[in-house]
């Protein structure tokens, strides 16, 4: 029938949440003042509000009814007064009045207010605070809007500059046209009035280059196509080329090309893997000997071989002895309070006796296990070393292959211990390493044919060195050297030729030199291998 | 300590008495007839007509203001003649080619006079309780090398491994700071883009400056001083052997090139020695005394009673030029800084090229036994302060009397006097000492081969010619000067010395 808004007062708040909350309910309401009933229609709701409604409807409901019977209800017939108290409108069910009217976001209270930094009055919207003064700035400030602030020369030369070519040549080196100068032309600096703010910006400065007009741009169809989005191709029809044909596997195989040796990264060089580091604490632990210093592939897979079959031989071998003498007879080593027979025998004399089967008879016997023999048999003692090697190896190795700490372990990024790895790194097209070239090329090996050449030269040598006449002078003082055994000695060591670094190390060798047990020498031999013709001459007496 | 006391005096000087005006000392090649016109319409500027000047501005103003009563649309027109408005302005892109790398100059102007660039105020600038600046430079517009021996270099533009740096290291770090920077300037000249290869255009050249590294040996004869010409020989000697020692035929091009010819090397050389300021800055937390060559603060001529000074901006790294605090600055005033206190007028030809007849800290070696009182002869003048800071008390003077200058501080300071406590001086024989001591002084002046007159005659005589032989003439009628003033100032002091 009529409109009425509602203003609910601050003396009920409670009723005041209740009536933003519900308002996406539709209620129906008896009043019972007046007899009217009455339709409030909220225009929107929260969701969220109306589950605490539903919650406590009935507490509300009283609560409601009782609010409004507190409340003042105004009926204001007026539209256009100015609500300083949020207002909800109320309409009436059959809406005949038509004059539906929106929440209206309110305007603010006051729209100016006196700032206590200035002083004044100032705009409560837009820019609010005003600029201190110059004594209020930051440190710095001042310098910065005094450098902005000051004006762009103005002015335009006439000379040009020579880049250092030609010192002192844009000086006016004060000509006599001074007096003729009547330029109202002043120089660089113009005088800055300190009141200045504005000045003409240049269109040009040199720092921004305002682009006044736009570019007249020359694309292409395709380009045009792609700038604007139109379908096109994803690759530029005039810049395609045909994809070759892809070379055959057989091709690809012969014209594979060593990639570069170059490492520029870190991740490009051998990884340490679990075979290569415990070779290399093998080498160094001396228990294996290494060509270079890193394993060779070939020899890594050498040492994983053997530790295969090592490994399997041992299973093998074990798996044997089981068989053969019987699992009671395998087992006792590791229960020693079990002191009967085991042999195979004694077992099948057993189970005919008692009838207990070789297994019952086993885990009889295993019942006599300690837990310390338990565990030894297990491979779980922790006294036991399982593995010396990996224990001795050092810190770094370690971490190379399993990462990080024992107890707190990180993850190795190096390399997963579990990995299977691939061998065939760049080079896997190369021929493996031929030994016995790289040792032939380096010199390390000769062949017989060589070695008996330089014997052959050393021999020749050695016989145009040796003087018959001092040789046979000395011979002829070999009763002397054996009386005065010391001049002997000191001889001795002035004839050493060959090897004299050895025996100057360990003089021992030495003395047992002196009798070198060689029976089956021939002369030349001989006398190559003697210190010298003395020597010579007693291994020949000695052998007679 | 002198320029405290100078600026004090100064100072006082604006504050209470106006007339009293700066001497000037153009760095370069003051032509003295000139220089004494304008120093003499600048006294009568300042003494006489400062407030009819006034005055008619001020009607000016008024009648000019009467259509418009807007300031902003004054125009400011009826500008008055200043002697510096004689002087030909800078080319516009002298201050251009700064501004825009940041280089700001506040409320000056750069002119071009016969003796070269100078740095004139363009407003009147009231005394201010605050320093004020008037230009401020970036250090990347400079030229920096570190006095001591790791050589550091800001901005760093000589890059590594580059041979002008081996050349650099052998110098020896004790006195060959001259060398350093003008290889440097050199190196700069070199690179492309960099500030002073625009820079360099505005640098006096080669037959501009007055340094004596350029004189030739006839300049030197006419010096008429033995010592500072063999003294002058020798640095350009050893300037000559560097370039024989790093310019040889063998060096690679990028060195070659920097200087082809000695000349070239031993103009950088002048340019260093005459521009180079010596400075302590702090770049972050390194504190370090450098060799600086600064563009546009090196325009700034010496004066003994300078009215700014230099400043290190460390926050943004700037060089200021400041006006001292307390000093009036009247547009056209020339703006000016003291390059080094405490140095004789050889030192100063020595390294920068000019004299003053005013060094209030010239020298005259008296041998004779002669004596004066000390307080007696400072009362005479009204020179206050200690013997290092001795300055012109200008309110115990009347306001006309400009007798006092800095050679009657350097008399101050160079005649033999005694002072016993209180024991008064006996005038009779304050004037015998006077008199003996004038005489030793025309004893000097007759060892001279010409007269101070003379060598006015032959500077007058010869308009154009080359700057180092007249900075070499105005060297030794400096020195004329000097003694001449002496002597009228021991006149001045037998007449009024207190009884």
């Amino acid at each position: 029938m009529w409109f009425s808004e509602i203003h609910p007062t601050r003396s009920s708040s409670d009723s005041t949440n209740c009536w933003s909350g519900f308002k996406a309910e539709l209620w129906l309401l008896q009043s019972l003042d007046n007899g009217i009933s009455r339709r409030i229609v909220s225009v929107d709701g929260s969701v969220a509000k109306r589950r605490h409604l539903q919650g406590s409807k009935t507490s509300f409901a009283r609560a409601f009814v009782t609010s409004i019977w507190q409340l003042k209800v105004g009926l204001h017939h007026s539209s256009g007064n100015v609500r300083l108290l949020p207002c909800i409108k109320c309409e009436n069910s059959n809406k005949e009045g038509s004059s539906f009217e929106q929440v209206s976001v309110e305007p603010p209270p006051y729209h100016s207010y006196l700032d206590s930094t200035s002083g004044q009055l100032e705009p409560a919207s837009g820019a609010r605070a005003s600029i201190p003064g110059q004594e209020f700035w930051p440190e710095g400030t001042a310098s910065r809007v005094r450098a902005a602030r000051a004006p762009e020369p103005m002015g335009a030369s006439t000379t040009s500059p020579s880049y250092g070519q030609n010192p002192g040549s844009r000086r006016k080196k004060y000509k006599a046209s001074v007096a003729s100068s009547e330029t109202s032309e002043t120089s660089g600096v113009p005088d800055i009035p300190d009141d200045v703010l504005e000045e003409p910006k240049e269109l040009l400065s040199e720092y921004v280059v305002y682009q006044s007009e736009p570019e007249e741009e020359n694309l292409s169809d395709y380009e045009m196509d792609k700038k604007i989005g139109r379908p096109h191709p994803f690759i530029d029809p005039k810049a395609k080329k045909p994809v070759e044909e892809p070379l055959t596997s057989e091709e690809l195989w012969w014209n594979w090309r060593k990639p570069e040796k170059e490492q520029w990264s870190r991740w490009q060089r051998r990884r340490p893997d679990v075979e290569t580091v415990f070779l290399k604490a093998m080498a160094e632990t001396g228990q294996i000997k290494l060509y270079g210093d890193h394993p060779t592939l070939t020899e890594t897979s050498l040492y994983r071989a053997r530790r295969h079959i090592y490994k399997e031989e041992r299973l093998k071998a074990e798996q044997e002895r089981l068989e053969k003498i019987g699992p009671l007879a395998y087992y006792s080593e590791w229960v020693k309070a079990w002191k009967r027979d085991t042999s195979r025998e004694a077992v099948q004399k057993h189970f005919e006796e008692t009838g207990e089967d070789e297994n019952t008879q086993l885990i009889e016997m295993f019942t006599h296990q300690t837990d310390q023999e338990y565990r030894i048999m297990m491979g779980t003692d922790v006294r036991i070393r399982r593995d010396p090697l990996a224990m001795r190896m050092r810190e770094d190795q370690i971490k190379e292959i399993w990462g990080g700490d024992p107890v707190y372990p990180t993850i190795n990024y190096i390399q997963d211990p579990d990995a299977v790895i691939d061998f065939r790194g760049p080079d896997f097209h190369e021929p493996t390493p031929d030994m016995l070239a790289y040792l032939k090329e380096h010199g390390k090996i000769i062949s017989r044919e060589e070695l008996e050449m330089k014997l052959a030269k050393e021999k020749t040598e050695e016989l145009e060195m040796t003087d018959m006449d001092e040789a046979m002078a000395q011979a002829v003082d070999i009763g002397e050297n054996d009386d005065e055994g010391e001049e002997s000695d000191d001889g001795e060591e002035e004839k050493i030729s060959r090897n004299w670094s050895i025996l100057k190390s360990n003089p021992e060798l030495r003395k047992s030199k002196g009798k070198p047990k060689n029976n089956n020498l021939s002369l030349e031999e001989a006398i190559d291998d003697s210190e010298n013709l003395t020597d010579f001459l007693m291994d020949f007496e000695e052998d007679e | 300590m002198l320029k405290n006391s100078f600026l004090l005096c100064t100072g006082e000087c604006y504050l209470h008495v106006p007339v009293q005006q700066p001497i000037f000392i153009c760095k370069k090649r003051n032509r003295s007839i000139k220089s004494a016109a304008a120093a003499a319409a600048a006294v009568a500027y300042n003494a006489t007509s400062s407030s009819a000047a006034a005055a008619a501005s001020n009607l000016e103003i008024s009648s000019a203001s009467s259509p418009s009563s807007f300031p902003l649309f004054q125009t400011p027109s009826s500008l008055q003649p200043t002697p510096a408005s004689e002087l030909e302005p800078a080319d516009p892109d002298f201050y251009k080619i700064g501004y825009v790398r940041s280089v700001r100059a506040y409320g000056i102007e750069f002119r071009e006079g016969p003796d070269g660039f100078g740095v004139y105020a363009s407003k009147d600038v009231e005394p201010l309780r605050r320093a004020r600046v008037i230009m401020e430079i970036p250090l990347e517009l400079m030229l920096t090398i570190s006095q001591k021996t790791p050589w550091m270099f800001f901005p760093d533009i000589i890059p590594v491994g580059h041979p002008i740096f081996d050349i650099i290291n052998s110098t020896n770090p004790e006195i060959d700071w001259d060398l350093r920077l003008a290889c440097l300037l050199l190196y700069a000249f070199d690179c492309k883009d960099n500030f002073w290869t625009l820079y360099g255009d505005f640098l006096p050249s080669a037959d501009e400056c007055t340094s004596l590294l350029l004189a030739t040996e006839e300049d030197l004869l006419e010096l008429q001083d033995h010592n500072l010409a063999s003294t002058m020989r020798e640095h350009r000697q050893r300037a000559l052997e560097f370039w024989e020692k790093n310019w040889h035929s063998a060096v690679p091009l990028k060195i070659k090139r920097l200087a082809r010819d000695p000349e070239r090397f031993i103009w950088a050389v002048s340019i260093a020695q005459s521009r180079c300021i010596n400075m302590q800055t702090r770049i972050g937390a390194l504190v370090q005394d450098l060799n600086m060559l600064v563009p546009y603060a090196d325009m700034l001529n010496h004066s003994f009673q300078p009215n700014c000074f230099f400043h290190w901006r460390f926050k943004d790294r700037m060089l200021e030029v400041m006006i001292n605090a307390g000093q009036r600055i009247r547009r056209g005033d020339e703006m000016t800084v003291n390059y080094m206190s405490g140095w004789k007028n050889n030192l100063f030809m020595q390294r920068y090229g000019f004299s003053s007849p005013v060094n209030p800290w010239d020298v005259i070696q008296f041998s004779g036994g002669a004596r004066i009182h000390l307080d007696s002869f400072l009362s005479v003048f009204n020179i206050s302060g200690l013997p290092e800071e001795y300055y012109h008390n200008s309110r115990l003077s009347n306001n006309g009397y400009n007798f006092v200058d800095g050679a009657v501080l350097a008399a101050a300071r160079t005649l033999p006097t005694w002072s016993d406590g209180d024991v008064p001086p006996i005038p009779s024989i304050e004037r015998k000492a006077a008199k003996e001591l004038q005489e030793e002084c025309q004893l000097m002046l007759a060892e001279y081969p010409t007269t101070a007159k003379e060598d006015q005659q032959i500077l007058d005589s010869m308009p154009e010619a080359r700057r180092t032989l007249e900075a070499a003439i105005k060297y030794r009628l400096h020195r004329k000067l000097l003694i001449e003033k002496v002597i009228q100032a021991l006149d001045v002091y037998q007449e009024q010395i207190l009884f």
